[in-house]
């Protein structure tokens, strides 16, 4: 008699612990489930910055350059200068002097790009023209899309 | 005479066999002639072949032309020169400037070989301090030949001219470091030692970079005479423009004029212009403004602190940004984007710099304010990527921690059921 | 059970089930070696839902693909993580896979009746170093870019198909953008596809034939051989198996992260100690050793002939091993794999101390 009340609650006990290992692995099962899908989830929401820039820049909208202003843009990790003419045409180029790398500015009424560093000039093509910079600054094209400003590189193959 | 003639043929058939490479410009009697000779010259005093290579013998000019003679004579010496009107031999140290000026001066003459030719270096010339002393009668000063070389002048774009931008602090330096030259003149022979510790030589002569000054850029060539007090900053300014206009905006311009202070030079040397330091603002310590302000607590003392500290905390800044940055990069964060502003905070820390120029402590500061924004990005930046780092490692933590839970509780299921499978059996 | 029986009246889920519950897997002293498949079967998995979230972010292109991947590290929430699983798991699978391939070997489990499997399975490990290969190109580093033209100028030395098989690798004469697509469609489209039916049959081929046991243990009788039924308990224990590697693979990703590199730049010359990948390193070791010339035939070519060489008489093992066929085991094709595990092994070693 004893025996066999003491096998049923020997099941039941282990009844109540096979349950409760179930629950626990469940429960288990549960977290790793949503300790994957988390970083998977918040992985396909896009990012803030959508996109990598690294071929085109949004310099601004076209209202935010009048004729003989100028603005400096990131362009990937490098500085550049956009600037816009009397006549209405945009320019675009590598904001950092050939000579000791200054960051060069737009000088609307002699339409030149000048270094203040030491005086160097360069026209509206980049070409180095007076003062001590040895070589031409890097073109970037300027494309007008939707009343934006956008600045491009050339592509390399 | 026949033997003479004779002599000739046989020279003239030796002169074919021993053809130098260099094309002759102009097979005339004087090369051919002195060609012969140069051979029992010595070597530093040999004509050929530099003289090939001089630019006036390429343009079809001939010894003549400045010696005078007659080129077309032929194995006539008599002929060639002594019994020529023309002939002037050696050209005298005072008769040089008004030869050269014959064609250098004329602008007729020297349009058919270079439109845009400058004609003026004579005019110029008189006006320098080599040629006021050589007006006086003093003929131990520079003369067109002992800069431009003799015979075999080369173009000054030609690097092996003697006044080729990289070689004038070396061809000016032949005269004026030396001491026992200059001893009469009563000047310093100090100049070249000191341009070649300064920035400026640095760059010319150490980096190649002949957008820096030489000798002849803030003297002047022709007209080479030390700048005038008064105008130093205009010669500086020719390349620092931004200082030398808030200079001259600023209220020390008209002090320094009345008081005829050198300007530029006053605080940064002339020859020895060496890396500004920031201490130069450092009253206890580098000051440069003592020099004249030696009162202890004066408004000159207030301004320079006042700068001192300003630049000490951007550099401070940049300090810091710089160190979290390394930090995160080390950590193996991606940490590129940061490069930006912290570049662009050392551009206006050199901006800054320039600015104290104007002594105008508004200004200053309004320059400085950008490169505490790039900073104040640079550092959060770094401070984001550090805490992304740590958020990882937690993560990390915390996903092991779930795993490894999981892993236990899998491993007693494995084994219950394992208990559970062989009780069945039994 | 509802759902069960109205997918069972239209799938016959019972037949699986009834199957299912007959797969058995032998316990004695080498069953450990039994996890090995189910692992690199774990690691494809995560290769492929770690290589499909990349996709969604990954740009081909020269101008593109090194500043998609910064991106990914770099602006994509986890996407650090992603990329850190995926390369992790990519050289851990290979590394897996290889010593499945061993365990097999000396097990002698390619006898017959699994000689498809062998086959198979090898193919799957050649698919699987042309998945390292041409993923590892895909970030477009400067490392790669090398690595990869150090490995394709290789291929090229291959006599008669050599300079047709380089131009087709590369895309042309040199490595450039043309090579970086193709290596891309390679790796995400072609080899997943081959990829993909080669692994159903070579598990198709497992489960129809059942686990094989050693030769040794075939003499065993019936009744002395212990078996776990594979559902549910060697299972789980496989699924257990697979969150310790999971839990390894988050390690690494997090305190050995992979390096971005720096962009490839076509025109730069090479950059110092230019390696390839560790699974190719024991053959490029070798070829370095080799003198350039070995009587008339040049160094390099001998060194690939004999590669070739040995890897097809590892393909065919299991018809050239006689006595594997009659369930004993050859102490030469045992020696054989033992000394081909030295060589490899040290050759990889040698090659990193170089």
């Amino acid at each position: 008699m004893n025996s066999d009340h003491s096998d049923i609650v020997k099941t039941s006990n282990k009844q109540t612990r096979r349950k409760f290992l179930d629950i626990i692995l469940g429960a288990g099962f549960f977290a790793w489930i949503g300790a994957v899908l988390y970083p998977i989830g918040k992985y396909l929401v896009p990012p803030k910055v959508a996109e990598m820039s690294v071929n085109s820049v949004e310099a601004g909208g076209i209202s935010e350059f009048p004729p003989s202003s100028s603005k400096i843009v990131r362009f990937g990790r490098r500085p550049v200068i956009v600037f816009r003419q009397q006549n209405g045409d945009f320019h675009a180029l590598s904001a950092t002097c050939t000579h000791l790398d200054c960051t060069v500015q737009y000088k609307s009424d002699t339409e030149q790009i000048w270094c203040a560093c030491h005086n160097g000039l360069y026209d509206i093509e980049g070409k180095n023209i007076s003062g001590p910079p040895p070589k031409p600054l890097m073109q970037y094209q300027v494309v007008l899309q939707n009343d934006k400003v956008i600045v491009t590189r050339e592509e390399m193959t | 005479m026949r033997n003479l003639q004779l002599l000739g043929v046989i020279l003239f058939f030796m002169g074919f066999l021993l053809a130098e490479q260099q094309p002759i410009p102009k097979e005339d009697a004087c090369i051919r002639c002195h060609k012969e000779m140069d051979e029992e010259q010595e070597e530093g005093q040999k004509l050929f072949p530099d003289i090939l290579n001089d630019i006036h013998l390429k343009r079809g000019l001939s010894c003549a032309d400045c010696h005078g003679g007659d080129p077309e004579a032929f194995d006539d010496e008599d002929k060639a020169m002594w019994d020529n009107e023309s002939f002037s031999g050696e050209v005298s140290r005072t008769d040089e400037i008004a030869m050269c000026g014959s064609c250098h001066s004329d602008p007729r003459f020297m349009r058919q070989y270079s439109t845009a030719i400058r004609t003026d270096q004579v005019k110029q010339y008189w006006t320098s301090k080599h040629g006021m002393e050589l007006k006086r009668g003093n003929k131990k000063v520079a003369i067109c030949t002992d800069c431009h070389g003799v015979h075999g002048i080369l173009s000054v774009e030609d690097p092996r001219s003697p006044v080729y931008d990289m070689n004038v602090p070396s061809t000016c330096s032949n005269c004026h470091s030396n001491s026992d030259y200059m001893a009469e003149f009563g000047i310093p022979t100090d100049q070249y030692y000191k341009y070649r510790k300064s920035v400026h030589g640095e760059a010319l002569l150490d980096n190649n970079d002949v957008g820096a000054p030489a000798c002849n850029d803030c003297h002047g060539n022709h007209g080479a005479i030390p700048p005038d007090v008064s105008h130093i900053s205009d010669i500086c300014g020719t390349c620092h423009v931004n200082n030398d206009q808030l200079f001259q905006e600023s209220h020390l311009k008209p002090i320094f004029v009345k008081r005829g202070f050198g300007q530029c030079e006053a605080c940064h040397g002339n020859h020895e212009v060496l890396k500004p330091n920031d201490d130069f603002l450092n009253w206890e310590h580098g000051s440069v403004c003592v020099q004249c302000h030696e009162d202890k607590g004066g408004e000159a003392k207030i301004m320079a602190d006042h700068f001192y500290t300003l630049l000490d905390s951007l550099k401070g800044q940049i300090a810091i940004a710089n160190s979290f940055v390394e930090k995160a990069d080390q950590k193996g964060m991606e940490v590129s984007d940061l490069l930006f502003p912290l570049e662009e905070a050392h551009k206006v820390l050199i901006q800054t710099r320039t600015s104290i120029h104007s002594f105008n402590k508004d200004y200053v500061e309004e320059i400085a304010k950008p490169g505490f924004e790039a900073t104040k990005t640079a550092i959060e930046g770094g401070k984001a990527a550090l805490a992304e780092f740590d958020f990882r490692r937690k993560g990390l933590f915390i996903s092991s921690l779930i795993i490894t839970f999981l892993a236990l509780a899998l491993y007693l299921k494995i084994k219950d059921i394992d208990r559970k499978q062989s009780k069945d059996k039994s | 059970m509802g759902i069960y029986e109205s997918l069972n009246e239209r799938l016959y889920l019972d037949k699986i089930v009834e199957f299912s519950k007959k797969k058995k897997v032998p316990v004695f002293y080498g069953t450990i070696w039994y996890y090995l498949g189910g692992v690199s079967l774990f690691l494809f998995i995560t290769q492929v839902v770690s290589g499909v979230l990349l996709l969604l972010y990954y740009q081909p292109g020269v101008a593109t693909a090194f500043e998609s991947v910064r991106f990914i590290v770099s602006k994509v929430e986890f996407g650090w993580l992603i990329r850190e699983i995926h390369s992790w798991s990519a050289n851990l699978f290979i590394f897996f896979v290889f010593l499945h391939m061993f365990t097999v070997f000396f097990a002698k489990a390619y006898r017959k009746p699994r000689e498809l499997t062998w086959f198979s399975g090898m193919l799957l490990l050649f698919l699987a170093l042309g998945f390292g290969f041409s993923g590892y190109l895909l970030p477009w580093n400067e490392l790669a870019f090398f690595a990869t033209k150090v490995g394709s100028d290789i291929a090229g030395s291959i006599p008669v198909v050599g300079d047709f098989l380089l131009r087709l690798l590369r895309g042309g004469d040199e490595v450039s953008g043309a090579t970086l697509s193709r290596f891309f469609g390679i790796h995400v489209a072609i080899i997943p596809a081959v990829f993909t039916v080669l692994l159903g049959i070579h598990l198709v081929l497992v489960q129809v034939q059942g686990m094989s046991i050693p030769p040794e243990l075939e003499k065993v009788p019936e009744e002395d051989r212990r078996y776990m039924p594979f559902f549910p308990n060697f299972a789980l224990r496989d699924v257990l198996t697979w969150l310790i590697i999971l839990n390894v693979v988050a390690l690494l990703a997090v305190f050995f992260p992979w390096e971005l590199g720096v962009k490839a730049d076509f025109l730069a010359p090479a950059p110092p100690g230019v390696k390839p990948e560790w699974y190719f390193m024991f053959m490029y070791q070798t070829l370095r050793l080799i003198p350039a010339h070995v009587w008339f035939i040049e160094g390099e070519l001998l060194g690939i002939l004999t590669f070739m060489l040995g890897g097809l008489i590892w393909f065919f093992v299991p018809l050239l091993d006689k006595k594997a066929k009659v369930g004993e085991r050859s102490k030469f094709w045992n020696w054989f794999g033992i000394i081909l595990i030295i060589y490899m092994i040290t050759m990889t070693i040698w090659g990193y101390l170089v």
